[in-house]
């Protein structure tokens, strides 16, 4: 589903030269609940910039559902985003003068949907979520655990093959960031998407059925776990 | 539609910026529409009242006397008027012949207090100037000289205030006939006239035809034929019309159109549609600044979403729809308040005007109009302003959103 073919992304700054991954290798397969871990500046972040097309690498090759991505222009990724990928943020990063039904939807008018079958969708995967009866409120009248509820079922709304995640519970209280762990796990059970997130946090890591590990922009460790 | 929907909920996230902005677009707007109106209701006025009260519609001279008109030479006077009246009438249009002279009165000690001679333009008409001119109800006081009649005047009322004459001042009129011969009169204020062309009531001094063909030698000869056209007709087309049969009968005559007798007029005209149009492109300018502004500060702090919904694989294509329309927006809430500022202005403008007597008297702009400025409606007028406003705010906003564009998502997603 996702290779890494030692890839390495390297960021230049003046003078300095920052090797944020150095010649990383990983393979992710479908279904997975992976777990980036590692202290800041280890990379976690670059590597789900690159896996999610955000961000271009510089060396190695990266392959999503066997598709090469280094070749990609602008615009294929773009489409290869919309159509495969779903993201959920740190802060959730919702529209806030959109509703909950319309920050999910809008992720199916990209795709040009019809009307009717958006609808059905949408009200589905925010019921999903447990977001029922809470489809009109706005990001500000909502709590932060359904805000990013909210992301989650905009994330997963157009069924992607891959959903990565950036520190998904670090705005959250312990409490909320394990009720939202439980529902992407979940979701992950129930719909056989691949979850990736990045973490520091050890109770998130608890989560993980796989932690990959990094340091300095290498793969340090990578173990499967049985939760 | 969602992109529509997006723009317009965008629009109500920051109500107090959005609403300055439309207000700055709208003041501009409503003041350009204001200015138009005016401009255009004094150009439509002057037309009127030059046509009506100086230059009539079209006007046949010699070339000659054409070539030399700022010397008024009446040896370049048309001989034989008699056949080309003939000709017009025949075509069905109205005409009438007029001989204009430079002069100079002569006041006196005893009439006017002090000594002093004032160079003028004798305008001479005949009885029938009636079918092409207007001045049959702009007498303000004393009579129209009688045909015939040797020593009668009439004065525009601003020229016989400022000389301090009155009905039944005496005066003598010192002038050069044709051939060059000098030539004095006593002359007589008979009337004065009050009429909507301040520049009559400020310059006229009218005698009888007849009189002056005495005076100056013209044995039949007139400077000028004056011809009124109706509204209805093309005044070129006319002019056209008339040359060509004109051109047989008297090849030194020409027939000019009152653009060509009033170019003086219609410089000023000129000059101030251009002041018109300085205040469009100034009102475009704020617009743009405004909405620049007001776009580059959305941009700014909704930079995190513009990078989200990019990662979820919207187009370019679409977050520029989405705030180009989120501009233009502001720019047709702008518009639409300017339009109906502009309209009660102009509603005002028409209906009542504004009242420039204090400085028409001594001043004078250019406009033949008297001393309300009224304003005219121009449907034109609102459609460029609401347009113009729209797509240029909508152009406006071009520039931030190619910047937030530019910006590579990831650097915009640390900002969340």
């Amino acid at each position: 589903m996702v290779r890494l073919e030692d890839v390495s992304r390297i960021y230049q700054n003046g003078q300095s030269v920052v090797k944020a991954l150095d010649r990383v290798s990983l393979s992710v397969s479908g279904g997975e609940f992976l777990s980036i871990a590692g202290p800041s500046g280890s990379g976690k972040t670059t590597m789900l910039n690159l896996i999610g097309c955000l961000d271009t690498f510089d060396e190695g090759e990266l392959y999503i559902n066997e598709r090469p991505i280094g070749g990609m222009t602008n615009k294929e990724r773009t489409a290869f985003r919309r159509r495969h990928l779903g993201f959920i943020f740190q802060s959730y990063n919702l529209i806030p003068v959109l509703t909950a039904y319309e920050n999910v939807s809008f992720v199916l008018e990209l795709l040009d949907m019809e009307e009717k079958r958006i609808k059905e969708t949408t009200l589905h995967m925010l019921s999903e979520v447990g977001l029922a009866g809470l489809e009109g409120r706005r990001p500000a009248e909502l709590s932060g655990g359904q805000q990013q509820r909210v992301a989650i079922a905009r994330a997963l709304v157009k069924e992607p093959s891959i959903v990565l995640a950036d520190e998904p519970t670090a705005n959250l209280d312990s409490k909320t960031g394990e009720e939202i762990l439980t529902l992407m796990k979940t979701m992950n059970e129930r719909r056989g998407t691949t979850f990736i997130f990045s973490t520091h946090d050890a109770m998130v890591m608890e989560y993980a059925r796989r932690l990959v590990l990094l340091h300095d922009g290498r793969v340090v460790s990578d173990e499967q776990r049985g939760s | 539609m969602f992109l529509l929907r997006l723009a317009v909920k965008n629009l109500s996230r920051y109500t107090r910026r959005t609403i300055i902005t439309a207000v700055a677009i709208a003041m501009g707007i409503a003041m350009y529409l204001a200015v138009d109106s005016m401009l255009l209701g004094a150009a439509e006025e002057s037309e009127r009242n030059l046509k009506w009260y100086e230059t009539a519609s079209l006007r046949v001279h010699t070339t000659a006397w054409w070539e030399d008109r700022l010397f008024l030479p009446l040896d370049e006077a048309i001989e034989e008027p008699q056949p080309i009246l003939e000709t017009i009438h025949a075509l069905g249009y109205g005409a009438v012949s007029r001989t204009r002279f430079s002069a100079e009165l002569i006041l006196g000690w005893e009439e006017f207090g002090e000594d002093g001679y004032l160079p003028v333009e004798i305008t001479a008409i005949g009885e029938d100037d009636g079918t092409v001119y207007r001045y049959g109800a702009t007498l303000a006081e004393g009579r129209f000289f009688n045909a015939g009649e040797m020593d009668g005047i009439v004065l525009g009322s601003w020229l016989a205030e400022d000389i301090g004459a009155t009905v039944g001042s005496s005066l003598i009129v010192s002038t050069r006939g044709k051939g060059g011969f000098f030539e004095a009169f006593d002359a007589q204020v008979v009337g004065l006239v009050n009429c909507p062309n301040p520049n009559v009531n400020r310059t006229l001094v009218m005698m009888d035809i007849q009189a002056a063909d005495q005076y100056l030698g013209m044995k039949g000869a007139v400077t000028n034929i004056d011809i009124l056209v109706p509204d209805r007709e093309e005044v070129q087309s006319v002019q056209r019309t008339l040359s060509q049969a004109l051109s047989s009968l008297d090849s030194s005559v020409i027939v000019l159109t009152w653009k060509d007798l009033a170019q003086d007029y219609l410089a000023i005209v000129s000059s101030k549609q251009g002041g018109s149009s300085l205040i469009l492109f100034l009102i475009f300018i704020i617009a743009a600044v405004g909405i620049s502004n007001t776009m580059l500060m959305a941009m700014y702090e909704r930079g995190g979403e513009i990078a989200m919904m990019r990662a979820m694989g919207m187009e370019e294509r679409r977050l520029w729809v989405s705030f180009l329309l989120e501009a233009a927006l502001i720019g047709l809430l702008g518009s639409a308040i300017g339009m109906v500022l502009g309209a009660l202005a102009t509603l005002y403008m028409v209906e009542v005007g504004i009242d420039l007597s204090f400085m028409l008297r001594d001043l004078d702009m250019g406009f033949r109009i008297p001393s309300v400025m009224r304003g005219a409606w121009s449907l034109s007028s609102f459609i460029v302003a609401a347009v113009g406003g729209t797509v240029l705010s909508g152009m406006a906003a071009v520039i931030p959103v190619r910047r937030a564009l530019k910006s590579p998502i990831t650097t915009a997603l640390v900002r969340l």
